[in-house]
């Protein structure tokens, strides 16, 4: 396959240029896709140059057929992705659990619009409930939530190996705000830095005979007849989940030793948590900043600890949602005391203002 | 250089997002920290159209910011969709063709600065070039770019008209040099 960039890079662009390029750069072979905003650019850029590096696109119907191609196309072992938002990303919903049933290793960029419904085509953190434990299934999903452009770049990359390595569907969820906008970021082959992109590999149509016994059969099936065969299915899948989660897990954390208050954020919005953080701290008041990069699996443990050694009374949790982040780290950290505050504002951005003036307010 | 919060607001058609990302590019060139987004919401489609610029040597927090440094308003409607980017820091311009009431211009502004840039345009250069007026006009106010840099980002986006038609670059680059001295001698001045 052709190099597509030969030597580090600076570049300034929109979110969208980059998952596109990183893409490239990860070595898919076809995105398929349906147009939506903000993602569009995605598949406006992949259109211009997927050719150049004869890569393919195929626009399909709608969601529900986009997200079934990139089904189709891994189990022949394609490098394939999909782009979406709002109620696309709600249609591919059906694929996606096919991908969660099947162990596909799919790879969506989820560019969150505001919602419900059509809600606005501009940008929240509305989609965090539907990314991570959408579908009728049990939340076996990849889901790294990136807060600039050089981490779309990064977890593009390594989206496409936790997706082949792992083999449960893997999601990069960013926004609109990070769709559109342009900021620097440093763009290089992954080998040169020395990740290793993984082979892909047929899932289905294997050589050898499994009358003769040559191989095993390949048993990936979205049905079963039985109660019991589903049983023991989901229950070894949510087995191998749990305990490949622990080096999937991501976070950052800053400041939380002395902490009296913890502002939790994930996204673009720990942009805004870390400068509010500097600037409470500036003012005297010790703030800390936690941010879990995966929200799947979600990093239970380390906010646990970091709660325990700060001894912190607050954790405020600000979020472009009204509480999808709030009920998803609920849930993770039961049992814990510390008493939860939230800044939930939905569908809009959230600056350290915003967030500097609410923990002025409860503390 | 401290962060610098821009926002840019005209119609659809006026250029403010080429302006935008002309300003934007120009900055990323002299290795700043530079984020730039534009509203891309149903307003697109025949609304006022805003761009936000920051620029810093600093990494920049959140895309977007509720009062600017600079707001320009680029036509009569976006005076009063913007007056709200602006408080008492902030440097709020605008047309001084407009008719505006004064209760659409902020009721917050470090200082009220109309440009004749309209004006300008149409008598002296000419109409298409009244958003680089504007871009020289942002240079002027803020200095977020050296006035070559400027002139480069004008190239790279244009060049390939001005190759073309080598009076559109003269024409371009004037209409920049004169939005620079319009805005630096406006803070000269007091209020209009």
């Amino acid at each position: 396959m052709q190099q597509v960039i030969t030597e580090s890079k600076k570049a300034f662009m929109t979110g969208n240029e980059t998952a596109a390029w990183a893409a490239l750069a990860s070595g898919a072979d076809v995105m398929f896709g349906y147009p939506i905003t903000p993602q569009n650019e995605i598949m406006h850029y992949w259109t211009r140059l997927a050719p150049q590096y004869g890569r393919g696109f195929l626009q399909t119907e709608d969601e529900i057929s986009a997200g079934f191609t990139v089904c189709g196309a891994v189990q022949s072992g394609k490098k394939a992705f999909t782009a979406t938002a709002g109620p696309g990303n709600v249609l591919m919903q059906e694929p996606f659990g096919m991908a969660e049933g099947m162990r596909l290793p799919l790879l969506a960029i989820i560019q969150q619009r505001g919602g419900p419904s059509s809600g606005t085509v501009i940008y929240s953190q509305q989609e965090v409930a539907l990314t991570t434990f959408g579908g009728n299934g049990e939340g076996w999903r990849i889901v790294y939530s990136t807060a600039t452009h050089q981490e779309i770049y990064d977890y593009v990359i390594k989206g496409f190996n936790a997706a082949w390595k792992y083999r449960f569907p893997t999601f990069i969820l960013g926004d609109g705000y990070q769709a559109k906008m342009r900021e620097p970021l440093e763009m290089y082959d992954p080998e040169t830095r020395g990740i290793k992109m993984i082979d892909t590999y047929p899932l289905i149509g294997l050589d050898g005979s499994i009358t003769t016994a040559e191989r095993e059969p390949q048993h990936l099936c979205n049905i079963y007849s039985l109660e019991e065969e589903l049983y023991d299915v989901v229950l070894k899948n949510s087995a191998e989940y749990k305990s490949i989660s622990p080096e999937i897990v991501e976070y950052e954390e800053r400041q939380c030793e002395d902490a009296e208050i913890i502002i939790l954020s994930h996204g673009v919005v720990s942009r805004a948590a870390d400068d509010a953080v500097k600037a409470l701290r500036a003012q005297g008041i010790k703030a800390g900043y936690f941010r879990p990069i995966t929200l799947r699996p979600y990093p239970e443990k380390q906010l646990r600890a970091a709660i325990a050694k700060s001894g912190a009374k607050k954790l405020l949790i600000a979020e472009s949602a009204y509480g999808q982040l709030y009920r998803l780290t609920r849930q993770e950290i039961y049992g814990e005391t510390i008493k939860m505050e939230t800044l939930f504002m939905p569908g809009v951005g959230i600056i350290d203002y915003d967030i500097i003036s609410k923990v002025k307010s409860i503390f | 250089m401290a962060l610098v919060k821009i926002a840019l607001a005209g119609e659809g058609g006026q250029g403010v997002q080429s302006v935008a990302e002309i300003i934007a590019e120009a900055a990323y060139n002299e290795e700043k920290q530079t984020i730039y987004i534009p509203n891309f919401g149903l307003e697109q489609r025949g609304g006022v159209s805003i761009a936000f610029i920051q620029v810093s040597d600093e990494r920049i927090g959140a895309p977007k910011f509720n009062k600017a440094d600079v707001v320009i308003a680029l036509s009569e409607r976006a005076v009063g969709r913007t007056a709200h980017y602006s408080d008492e820091n902030t440097l709020f311009v605008y047309d001084s063709g407009f008719k505006v009431d004064d209760t659409d211009l902020p009721s917050e502004a470090k200082k009220i600065i109309g440009l004749p840039a309209i004006d300008t345009a149409n008598k002296e250069l000419h109409p298409r070039v009244f958003n680089i007026i504007i871009m020289g006009a942002v240079i002027g106010l803020t200095n977020i770019v050296d006035f070559e840099a400027a002139k480069t980002a004008l190239e790279n986006k244009l060049g390939y008209k001005f190759e073309k038609n080598p009076d559109l670059r003269e024409l371009n680059f004037k209409a920049l040099e004169l939005g620079k001295q319009m805005a630096e001698e406006s803070l000269k001045e007091g209020v209009q």
